[in-house]
């Protein structure tokens, strides 16, 4: 009985996972490199006859869906979301670990159900509140708003991995004449260092896959970000799979090679996080 | 473990001021998170809850104005309303248990030793970080009745003699999006399960094996007790998220084919903006917040007995 579970059957269940995970992908990346002809041929070739970039190079440069454009308004949005978010649960989830104040239990439960709103329900009122701001179809109304969904998950990530990391190390150096706020910079973010930039990852993933904000709170061509910028294609009057095909695989790499990084982090902290809560 | 080593330092400063000061100090840190979740969250949920007592449709201004209840009682009129809370159930209920069970069997064989073991874990690890909007476009794709893989897979293997238009068929949509939902949520479950597996001690499964317990046995009494915390706290999530959970059935079908794959996050959208009913839009909005509120409170309880047990 365990030879079998540990040979066939072990070997036959990974199989089919690693073909159940992948399999859409490469699909779609051999669609991506397929011609026009190849692409709408019955019965479906499977194999590209050459390895085209046409299919990047036109959504890439093309005027009504400009890839580039989309790809450059992510970073920009991803990357400035994840710095704000980071600094700002830096501080809140130092707070929260070390500080005995009144209503620190209220503020953790506060985290932890905002982590359950969901964007659904902020588009109506947020739309409302950013219109009459004048904030529509501006980077930081996309920044604003994912806010609401990334700092939730990073204050309650960090605030476990701050409380890991032994108070007697900044009591030395509070002794020694350090602020608390020196403390924190030099003692115990060096020490924290992998965490944060776990959650910090975290945040730039999240803000890179945001749609719905994406769509709502900007209406300009030049103002979408990568998943809008999708949106809109499928939105045209005919979807050019070889196209879309390859914003697919342009919007997808940069997270992939993030989280092959971020997952060691991620999956300790998630069960640690979910053992608590 | 924190109390201790307060106790341990020395004592230089009185107790009270180090008190007022650390909270103090502990409120100026929060002040930027307060911030940031008091514009993006809080109020927009007061604003939401002040919204749904207006008529407030954006093409017929005139008619904006405090109308009560008004909204909440059409709501309990709304056929597509329940029809939405039904298909939010199947929703729910189809994706989570699927997921669940397939996380769950690939969290045991990502457990074992094999060689290659990262390459497969990254892999099988990665339909879960991508963004929806791409998930909801590859399965698309997939499902695209002339040119699509899964007919021409299953026309291949003789078992399809007429395209399928898998979206648009009534009784097709919600599988199909459910089975997207299920490739998406399977590394979720996975990578939960296996950091539960990682922490069970290998000693308890030495004692087990000394006790002539077989693999089934081992599995029963030993890794699913230890795993039963870690289940329900992922399931419960899952169930909340996935409730909410809207970008893949609005980018896929948009709710239809006549409401086939209407749950009730894309109703809520559905009225925002297309309707661009807002005042009802935010009705919808408090209603999720309360049902969620009543699953998050159901949940508590559930949790609290299962330590009571433990």
């Amino acid at each position: 009985m365990e030879r079998v579970l540990g040979g066939p059957v072990l070997w036959i269940g990974l199989v089919a996972l690693s073909l159940f995970a992948v399999a859409p992908f490469v699909w779609v990346l051999l669609a991506s490199f397929k011609t026009r002809v190849e692409l709408y041929a019955t019965p479906i070739v499977y194999l590209p006859a050459t390895l085209s970039l046409a299919n990047y190079v036109e959504a890439w440069t093309s005027r009504l869906t400009p890839f580039s454009r989309f790809f450059a308004n992510s970073l920009w949005v991803s990357s400035v979301t994840m710095v704000v978010t980071t600094l700002v649960s830096i501080l809140a989830g130092y707070a929260l670990a070390r500080f005995r104040f009144a209503g620190r239990q209220t503020f953790l439960l506060v985290f932890l159900a905002t982590q359950m709103f969901p964007a659904v329900l902020l588009i109506a009122p947020l739309l409302s509140q950013w219109y009459a701001l004048g904030l529509i179809d501006t980077y930081q109304v996309l920044i604003y708003s994912n806010l609401s969904f990334t700092v939730p998950f990073t204050v309650w990530m960090l605030v476990g991995y701050f409380e890991s990391i032994p108070r007697e190390l900044e009591e030395s150096a509070m002794l020694d004449g350090c602020t608390n706020f020196g403390a924190l910079c030099r003692i115990v973010l060096p020490l924290a260092a992998p965490g944060v930039a776990a959650t910090a990852i975290f945040a730039f993933v999240a803000s890179w896959s945001e749609l719905l904000f994406a769509i709502t709170f900007t209406s300009q061509t030049e103002m979408r970000t990568l998943s809008a910028g999708l949106l809109f294609m499928v939105g045209q009057y005919e979807i050019q799979w070889g196209q879309l095909s390859a914003g697919v695989i342009i919007s997808t790499v940069p997270v992939a090679i993030l989280f092959t990084y971020l997952q060691r982090h991620l999956i300790q902290g998630l069960s640690a996080g979910a053992v608590k809560g | 473990m924190a109390r201790e080593a307060t106790l341990a330092a020395p004592v230089v400063r009185p107790l009270l001021s180090r008190r007022a000061r650390e909270l103090l100090t502990g409120y100026c840190y929060l002040i930027p998170v307060i911030l940031a979740l008091g514009c993006t969250v809080l109020f927009p949920i007061l604003k939401a809850m002040q919204m749904s007592l207006y008529n407030h449709v954006l093409i017929k201004p005139q008619e904006y104005g405090y109308v009560g209840l008004a909204n909440y009682a059409r709501l309990l009129h709304d056929e597509v309303f329940w029809l939405s809370l039904w298909n939010s159930f199947v929703w729910v209920f189809g994706s989570v248990t699927f997921q669940f069970l397939g996380g769950f069997a690939a969290a045991l064989l990502l457990h074992q030793p094999f060689r290659a073991r990262a390459v497969v874990r990254t892999l099988t690890l990665l339909p879960w970080i991508i963004p929806g909007v791409v998930v909801a476009l590859i399965w698309e794709f997939i499902y695209q009745p002339n040119y699509g893989l899964l007919n021409d897979i299953l026309s291949r293997a003789g078992l399809m003699t007429e395209r399928i238009a898998w979206l648009a068929n009534p009784s097709l949509a919600m599988p199909a999006v459910i089975l997207a939902n299920i490739w998406r949520g399977v590394p979720f479950f996975a990578i939960m399960l296996l950091a539960g597996l990682q922490a069970i001690p290998g000693e308890l499964y030495e004692a087990a094996r000394m006790d002539g317990a077989s693999v089934l046995q081992r599995f029963r009494f030993v890794t699913l007790p230890m795993l039963k915390p870690i289940i329900v706290v992922a399931t419960a999530t899952r169930v909340v998220w996935t409730f909410n959970y809207a970008d893949l059935i609005f980018v896929m079908t948009s709710g239809g084919p006549a409401n086939a794959t209407q749950i009730t996050s894309t109703y809520t959208l559905l009225q925002a903006y297309s309707n661009l009913d807002f005042g009802y839009a935010a009705t919808l909005s408090v209603t999720l917040l309360l049902i969620m509120l009543a699953f998050t409170v159901l949940y508590l309880r559930l949790t609290r007995g299962l330590e009571s047990v433990a």
